[in-house]
């Protein structure tokens, strides 16, 4: 059968619909590509992704290199002791004068204000205030600026020059002589010269504390000398510990060691502190900030066989290896740090500023549109191919340079492997997302272009302005009720999904960053889905955020519908 | 044409107004046309790009309706493909070949790209472009540019074509060729609107015309019945001569003529009441007068005379 004008019969309103389809989506793309604009955006855009994967070159792949994360293996004080090694014999690492092997001064007893003996015969080191008979003075006795050593002054033949006191009385001597000696002579005749210290001094002799006041007195430890150890010791010593089961103190710990990011999700107290640090602190006790009763240990929790929370305490496993941990770790926050901001974010808004916004209303400007229109194809119609022609040239854009900055990362990557496979729908979903949000952006500026031809690209600037603010508040609390209103919400949605279904063990990895102080930032731009309608799964968050997206740029092409049906087209 | 005759006509438009705030593009027109070439006349501003567009739907009537083919345009875009329109605008798509720019919009009728191809070449062929047909638009010459247009609403056979002011800005070899174009089509049976506000023009096409005249019909018919009217006003005719005044002499003796003057030197104007009448007794004159005369000129036998006397003739 033929119809009158000699058509098949066989072809259908569908077969029909279809080809005016591809001859505007066709035509659309051809304009497209014939206007400088694009290629100037397309191409800013690959320029974009090139500087990124040189910073990840720059600075990500420089974090796989081994890095002191607790900052152990520093020597502050300049002492020739790291700190890793000063904590262990218990010295503190701000003071040059007491490291590992170094003289300490060993307290033995004192002479208090209430004591009724008040003298005291020895070869001491002493602090406090007294009158000393001294056999023998220590002249070379001395110490910081700080502290209050006697400065005894001597002459060339040894003899202390003070200041005279002898004829003094006590209120005198007590309230002028601080920090310092005087003379007060021999007072007894057996040839010991007697003096007043008020402050630190060493020597034999006997003392005699006035009432009321403090003296006490010890001796200094003989100097040792300890290896100093090499500060490489210090870098990533204390690694992330795990073991199969619960045995962690038990016997044979050692053998039931497993990899903490392993298939097996692990609950539970692991953790061991490899470089005694923590085992140091409280004075030997160790320490049990997490609270679970034993100290220096790691807890897991698991719930429902995935890790949410790490409990640390504290200098456990703080200094893991940066390859085996850092090296993921960075890698993932990096595709998911540009699959937001640089993907869904810049990209998403500035393709469609510059390629959607004239989509119809250029062509009413240019005074081409009566070519299309005296053609038996509804405005709507028109609408909808126009935007399928610059999503299809868009979307195969975004989804090519996504695959593309996504192939270079992981062979830059981490890994033994020399392609991560795993990452590959992480940048597939991220490249989804970026088209999503280039339908519906492209949806809503066409429309706003055809609401107002005039002012159209201020209203997209003020949108675009929102919705950047809203994605960059969405990406740090995706949780946040008003930043769900935007559109890049959505697709920052998709990519948190997409990432969990890809890699099912980043909400670990992000609870191993914060509580192992790996600092790869994967928390400040990954958070898990929310969306998901109360059943936690990524799969129905994703759904549910491509969803809202379609429906938002369907939306948006009734409107625009609405607007230009009702335009006199002059 | 029997088939035709079944059908509501290709346009019908009943009493149709429209309005651009208080300017007025068309006033309570009612008119309806099937079948052959008419003349739509009126000189610039009388309403015919607005008319067009009405039917074209590319704006809607503020008072009245507009059916093409007894549909809709404005609210339903089926009659589309049985029209072909040529715009007035002169944009096309400046990167397109004359081939690729006629067969990706004879696509937008749901030919397969081979159809549009083949249809394409046909009707390029049809207006003559033959030897352009993969030439970039951007390169054409106007009277190319005008013929694309034409070809491009050829290309699915339409049964109503609407010409909005094909030969403007042609050049005369142009307007030849599309004229014969417009004529042929004619032949064909279609239903075809040309505008014009060239008298001389719409005369070389068709005898069939309607007149606009700020936005209202003025006259509908033949061109000729209306013509004859015309003829029949008092009338000039302008002779640039070497001796007007002997000249003159000889004309006043004759019939037609009633009165002479002298506007300027070496020029003789004549006054008829019957302008056939004293064009064909001019060559025996000035055969006789043995004069050289260098031009002569009908100042009112234009658009704007007839109108003149159309209006006065409603008053």
């Amino acid at each position: 059968m033929m119809d009158k004008k000699g058509l098949d019969l066989s072809e259908t309103v569908w077969t029909r619909l279809d080809r005016k389809a591809g001859a505007i989506v066709e035509l659309t793309m051809r304009q497209l590509r014939h206007r400088i604009s694009t290629w100037v955006v397309l191409g800013v855009g690959a320029l974009l992704m090139a500087l990124l994967l040189s910073f990840y070159v720059d600075s990500v792949r420089e974090s796989f290199e081994p890095i002191d994360n607790d900052g152990d293996s520093e020597d502050n004080d300049g002492d020739g002791y790291t700190m890793g090694q000063e904590r262990k014999y218990g010295t503190p690492d701000w003071d040059p004068n007491v490291f590992p092997g170094a003289s300490i001064f060993i307290p033995e007893s004192d002479i208090d204000w209430n004591d009724a003996e008040r003298t005291f015969s020895a070869n001491k080191s002493w602090e406090g205030r007294a009158f000393f008979e001294a056999r023998w003075i220590d002249l070379e006795y001395s110490g910081e600026w700080w502290d209050t050593h006697i400065e005894w002054n001597p002459d060339a033949s040894g003899i202390p020059d003070l200041t005279d006191c002898s004829e003094w009385d006590l209120d005198e001597i007590y309230e002028t002589i601080w920090r310092d000696a005087c003379d007060l002579g021999d007072q007894d005749g057996n040839g010991l010269t007697t003096y007043y210290v008020s402050g630190k001094w060493r020597g034999d002799g006997e003392v005699i504390v006035p009432e009321g006041m403090y003296l006490n007195w010890g001796y200094w430890t003989e100097e040792v000398y300890v290896e100093p150890e090499p500060p490489e010791m210090y870098i990533n010593e204390d690694g992330i510990d795990c073991f199969n089961g619960l045995s962690l103190r038990g016997e044979g710990w050692e053998e039931s060691r497993v990899d903490c990011p392993s298939d097996v999700r692990l609950g539970g107290s692991h953790g061991f502190d490899d470089d005694g640090d923590c085992l140091a602190m409280n004075d030997g006790l160790g320490d049990d900030d997490n609270g679970n009763g034993i100290r220096c240990d790691v807890q897991w929790v698991a719930p429902n066989g995935v890790v949410t929370d790490i409990r640390s305490d504290d200098l456990v496993d703080e200094d893991p290896d940066e390859q085996e941990y850092i090296g993921e770790l960075g890698h993932r926050t990096f595709v998911i740090a540009v699959g937001k901001m640089a993907f869904v974010i810049l990209l998403g808004l500035f393709i469609p500023l510059f390629l959607s916004l004239g989509l119809v209303r250029d062509e009413t400007e240019n005074g081409t549109l009566h070519l299309l229109l005296s053609k038996p194809i509804h405005r709507a119609e028109f609408i909808v191919y126009r935007l399928m022609g610059y999503l299809a040239i868009a979307g195969t854009y975004v989804v090519t340079l996504s695959l593309v900055v996504g192939l270079i990362a992981s062979l830059l990557g981490p890994g033994d492997q020399i392609i991560r496979l795993s990452d590959m729908p992480v940048w597939l979903g991220i490249g989804l997302a970026t088209t999503l949000v280039l339908a519906a952006y492209g949806s809503i500026f066409n429309a706003m272009g055809l609401i107002s031809p005039k002012y159209g690209v201020y209203l997209c600037i003020v949108f675009g302005i929102w919705e950047f603010m809203m994605g960059s508040f969405s990406i740090v609390n995706p949780n946040w009720t008003v930043a769900s209103v935007s559109i890049s919400h959505w697709a920052l949605q998709m990519i948190d999904a997409m990432v969990l279904l890809a890699w099912p063990d980043t909400i670990q990895w992000a609870e191993m960053d914060n509580a192992f102080g790996i600092d790869s930032g994967l928390s400040v731009f990954w958070q898990p889905p929310v969306h998901t309608l109360g059943t936690a799964s990524a799969g129905v968050a994703l759904l549910n955020s491509v969803l809202v997206l379609l429906i938002v740029s369907v939306a948006w092409v009734f409107i625009a519908k609405s607007v230009f049906s009702r335009r006199e087209i002059m | 044409m029997t088939m035709q005759s079944k059908e509501p006509p290709a346009v019908l438009i009943d009493q149709a107004s429209k309005w651009y705030g208080q300017v007025i593009g068309i006033n309570d027109l009612s008119l309806a046309i099937d079948g052959g070439v008419t003349g739509v006349l009126g000189p610039n501003g009388a309403g015919k790009s607005t008319l067009f567009k009405l039917m074209m739907g590319r704006i809607k009537p503020s008072q009245g309706s507009i059916r093409l083919f007894g549909v809709d345009p404005w609210a339903n875009t089926s009659p589309y493909r049985r029209v072909g329109y040529v715009s007035e605008s002169e944009k096309l798509y400046e990167w397109m070949t004359a081939l690729d720019f006629v067969s990706t919009l004879a696509r937008l009728h749901g030919m397969t790209r081979e159809e549009a191809t083949e249809r394409s070449s046909h009707v390029l062929d049809f207006v003559g472009l033959t030897d352009v047909i993969h030439k970039e638009l951007g390169k054409f010459s106007k009277g190319m540019r005008q013929r694309v247009k034409i070809a491009h609403a050829l290309v699915h056979d339409p049964d109503l074509i609407i010409l909005d002011e094909p030969l403007h800005g042609c050049d005369p070899l142009a307007r030849t060729s599309i004229m014969s174009v417009i004529r042929e089509l004619g032949e064909q049976g279609k239903t075809i609107l040309v505008s014009s506000h060239i008298l001389e023009e719409i005369e070389r096409i068709t005898e069939q015309i309607v007149i606009l005249h700020n936005g209202r019909l003025l006259a509908i018919g033949n061109l000729h019945a209306i013509r004859d009217l015309l003829d029949k006003h008092p009338h000039r005719i302008l002779i640039n001569c070497e001796d007007p005044r002997s000249l003159a002499g000889l004309f006043i003796e004759e019939d037609p003529i009633f009165g002479v003057r002298f506007p300027r030197e070496g020029q003789l104007e004549i006054h008829t009441n019957n302008l056939s009448a004293a064009h064909s007794i001019l060559p025996s004159i000035v055969v006789k007068s043995k004069q050289k005369i260098s031009s002569i000129e009908n100042p009112d036998d234009n658009l704007e005379s007839l109108l003149n006397y159309l209006i006065k003739e409603g008053q």
